[in-house]
């Protein structure tokens, strides 16, 4: 049986308890804790250094390379710029880590949620979610696919085909190119 | 109004029975009548049966949504390849599904559909997040490369510049800048040659390039 490795990065501990508690009981789970920092705690904590962004999204990357889970379950409660360019280092430098949010979908975060969607994430779910969805949504996840509610992916395919029409009229517009 | 598009009148009628419970439903059996009907009706559903006669390439569907954009379009189709459904929504349908889908389904395809989520197979939503990322990265190097070529301006050049992506004209940035219209003129020529373009339009189209562009 093939294992799924998982590590969770939230900066609220007890949440973050609850999480793996929930991922535990199932068989082909691993949680990966956090014990290998050397700060003993793994959060993706944007108040950590706000001088020194690029340190700390290059820290995360490290961390991550050493854990190399399948699955990194992140809480980004605003999905920022700068969590978008961790996204992006990540899907970089780490390939193999597929990055699940942990964030509300609330109307004004999903402009967010689909940035940070297309900065690389594969999908999110509320931290509220029942257990089961958890443990689904990594298997899913795990398997290839995204998780991601059928009513954002209509939204993400008007964007795309918003985007397709807008450069053809483009093209129109300048006959010269 | 939901309409059923099939030559098959055995599919027209598990599907008639899956969607009893809607108000307005019609049928059509050929590719030409459903495009009268199209036009005519401007049905909110589309369920459209893949191997419906005259339905040859997914452009036919480009069509079908210039008739009526409004509608809806689900394709019912047996065993379509992860490439030729990936098409169909590129085109612009909003669901695929197998054509002997249990028609009490259909009921919640149908629902789905009307609250704008899109009915498709998980295999492919991975697709749909990289086409994501792949637009979120073509609009970032628009921008970087907008805003490269805007930093060669001067000062007063990149502010009448934005004047432009503004939309205002040179009288209306001459009095704006309290300048007059033929120095607004002469800063346009320099502004032109600098970014190499012809015209304003294209000015603009950079300055709201350099912006990024918001939906």
């Amino acid at each position: 049986m093939q294992i799924v490795t998982v590590a969770i990065a939230d900066e609220d501990a007890g949440r973050r308890t609850k999480f793996e508690n929930c991922l535990q009981g199932e068989e082909d789970i691993m949680v990966l804790k956090n014990a290998t920092t050397s700060e003993g705690e793994m959060t993706i904590d944007r108040r950590l250094n706000p001088r020194k962004n690029i340190s700390a999204i290059d820290n995360i990357v490290a961390m991550i390379r050493r854990l190399n889970p399948r699955i990194l379950l992140a809480n980004l409660k605003l999905c920022t710029d700068e969590d978008c360019a961790m996204l992006l280092s990540l899907r970089r430098e780490c390939p193999e880590t597929l990055v699940v949010l942990l964030a509300d979908e609330s109307v004004q975060q999903e402009e967010q949620v689909m940035q940070a969607l297309a900065s690389g994430a594969r999908g999110f779910l509320s931290p509220e979610a029942d257990s089961r969805y958890l443990s689904k949504a990594v298997h899913v996840i795990d398997r290839g696919e995204a998780w991601v509610p059928r009513k954002m992916l209509g939204k993400i395919m008007d964007q795309v085909l918003q985007w397709c029409l807008e450069n053809s009229i483009e093209v129109h517009l300048d006959p010269a190119r | 109004m939901i309409l059923l598009a099939s030559s098959s009148p055995e599919r027209l009628s598990d599907w008639k029975q899956g969607v009893r419970g809607f108000s307005h439903i019609s049928c059509v059996g050929s590719f030409d009548l459903l495009r009268d009907k199209i036009v005519r009706s401007k049905p909110q559903i589309l369920l459209l049966d893949d191997e419906l006669p005259g339905l040859d390439s997914p452009s036919h569907i480009t069509d079908l949504k210039k008739l009526s954009p409004e509608t809806r379009i689900v394709i019912l189709g047996c065993a379509l390849s992860d490439d030729a459904e990936w098409e169909l929504f590129k085109v612009g349908v909003r669901g695929c599904c197998k054509k002997d889908i249990d028609p009490k389904k259909l009921v919640s395809v149908i629902a789905a559909i009307q609250q704008g989520e899109l009915w498709i197979r998980r295999s492919l939503t991975c697709r749909l997040l990289h086409e994501l990322g792949m637009i979120a990265l073509e609009k970032n190097q628009i921008k970087q490369a907008a805003s490269d070529l805007l930093a060669n301006l001067t000062r007063r050049e990149h502010e009448i510049a934005t004047l432009v992506g503004n939309g205002e004209n040179n009288k209306q940035i001459a009095q704006r800048l309290e300048i007059t219209e033929r120095t607004v003129k002469a800063h346009l020529t320099e502004i032109f040659r600098k970014l190499k373009v012809a015209d304003r339009l294209k000015l603009a189209l950079i300055v709201t390039g350099s912006l990024g562009k918001h939906n």
